[in-house]
């Protein structure tokens, strides 16, 4: 009989410990809830995800600050640095700390990439109507009438003085967003948080990693079918900033396609090769301005980059339907689209 | 082996095979189907779409305005709005995780539900 017993309570104790599988170990209750704010700004749709018991606070002093970026650096808005800057006739401007680190940044930007970066390239951009709804295909006359006042070279910038030539006009659209992110990161990193996740318009910056401590999982679109994703890679404490031709567009009667990356050297949408370019790293600053200035370099041009500049991971999709990504996502990057994927060989 | 050990080993062995079905069942239950749809960060609807019946309704916009939802087969979608850029008709079916349907202009969201969030 105390065989029988052994038989009984071995099994009982098997069953249970199967069915304990499920159940989840939860060390901090508080650390685990998520606050998720919705931001409508800067032309874009922002979603911003944090964790932990000053989630609340953080989210609302992020939102703030985003709103006050917005009126710092938008371009159609009065009141803004952008604006002063472009109606100054060539006169010098004081601007707030943001305007100017952004300007030197995207002057930085530019000149690390043989000015594929120019952020006074605005009349051009104006020209094609991308800033409204209206739009259009310029005589190439025009165009290169406008060209004539682009040179980011020009500007002349010391401190918080700015001046920019009469006719020149700026536009921070290429850097903003991404600075944004930094700003969010730090003031939740202010607030104690240790874990969050934001996406401004698809530019995905994440703090710390999960709650649980596992890396974030973050999807990039497919250029050549934006609504779905082509992959998905693991990060954490990055920013995953994307530049594609899919995100502002036109097609005219003949189904060309004209996007609103333009580059500096002809005023045209910038064909190079590439179709859409996803940097990753540190800050999202930067990512955001070079995910722009390599998707003007083109594939050949980017390498280059890579070959002198690190820190930075990419994801590159060729208008041959070829993802190219760098060997420091060899371990984080899984390809969930019917494109071929290969690493970016560098020698 | 005596009857009753026989017996008893025999009802173990279905309880564990119940419970791990059970298990499966649980652990498979369908994903993806629990949506909200969030104007000016105020959930204004959340749901199962496996559960919802064929309909269009409109949602009013906080300051003016409108859009036309759709569920239909289990799948939503905005299908018309008097929003100049009709951006978030032209999304289509929601399908992604990380690509909620966004009309900017009427600050509306439709999304997948969070499933850590209550």
């Amino acid at each position: 009989m105390a065989k029988f017993k052994t038989v009984v309570m071995t099994s009982v104790f098997i069953v249970f410990l199967l069915c304990g599988c499920e159940s989840k170990a939860e060390p901090n209750v508080s650390d685990d809830i998520s606050m998720t704010r919705d931001v409508f700004a800067m032309d874009t749709f922002m979603n911003m995800k944090a964790y932990g018991s000053n989630a609340e606070k953080a989210l609302s002093e992020a939102e703030k600050r985003v709103y006050s970026l917005e009126n710092e650096l938008s371009v159609t808005s009065e009141s803004s640095d952008i604006w002063s800057i472009n109606h100054s006739q060539g006169e010098a401007v004081t601007i707030c700390d943001d305007t100017a680190k952004l300007v030197n940044k995207a002057i930085e930007i530019g000149d690390k990439t043989n000015g594929a970066l120019d952020i006074t390239l605005y009349p051009v951009l104006k020209e094609w109507g991308f800033t409204g709804e209206e739009y259009k295909i310029p005589e190439q006359s025009v165009l290169n009438e406008l060209l004539s006042y682009v040179d980011y070279s020009k500007i002349d910038i010391e401190g918080n003085t700015i001046i920019v030539p009469e006719k020149a006009e700026i536009d921070l659209g290429a850097v903003a967003k991404g600075y944004t992110g930094d700003e969010i990161m730090k003031i939740f990193k202010e607030n104690g948080v240790k874990s969050a996740i934001v996406s401004l318009g698809g530019n995905v910056q994440a703090l710390g990693s999960k709650p649980d401590g596992s890396d974030w999982k973050v999807a990039v679109r497919n250029p050549f079918s934006p609504d779905t994703d082509m992959c998905v890679i693991t990060i954490s404490d990055k920013a995953v900033i994307t530049s594609g031709n899919y995100e502002r567009f036109f097609t005219d009667d003949n189904g060309n396609r004209y996007w609103h990356i333009l580059d500096p050297a002809d005023g045209r949408p910038a064909d190079n090769g590439l179709v859409s370019v996803t940097v990753i790293g540190d800050c999202g600053l930067d990512c955001d301005a070079l995910s722009t200035a390599l998707f003007v370099e083109g594939y050949e041009n980017t390498k280059d980059f890579l070959r002198n500049n690190d820190g930075y991971d990419l994801i590159l999709v060729t208008d041959d339907n070829i993802i190219f990504y760098t060997e420091g996502l060899i371990e984080s990057f899984s390809n969930i689209s019917d494109m071929e994927a290969e690493v970016i060989k560098l020698d | 082996m005596t009857k009753s050990v026989k017996v008893l080993l025999v009802s173990v062995l279905l309880l564990f095979i119940g419970s791990v079905i059970a298990v499966i069942i649980i652990v498979r239950k369908p994903k993806g189907t629990y949506v909200e749809i969030v104007q000016n960060n105020e959930i204004i609807y959340s749901f199962d779409l496996s559960e919802e019946k064929n309909r269009t309704f409109r949602i009013a916009g906080q300051q003016g305005g409108w859009n036309e939802v759709r569920i239909e087969d289990g799948k939503i979608s905005i299908t018309d709005a008097d929003c100049p850029d009709h951006t978030c008709v032209k999304a289509g079916v929601l399908r992604s995780e990380n690509i909620p349907i966004v009309c900017l202009p009427h600050k509306l969201v439709i999304r997948f539900a969070d499933k850590e969030q209550k």
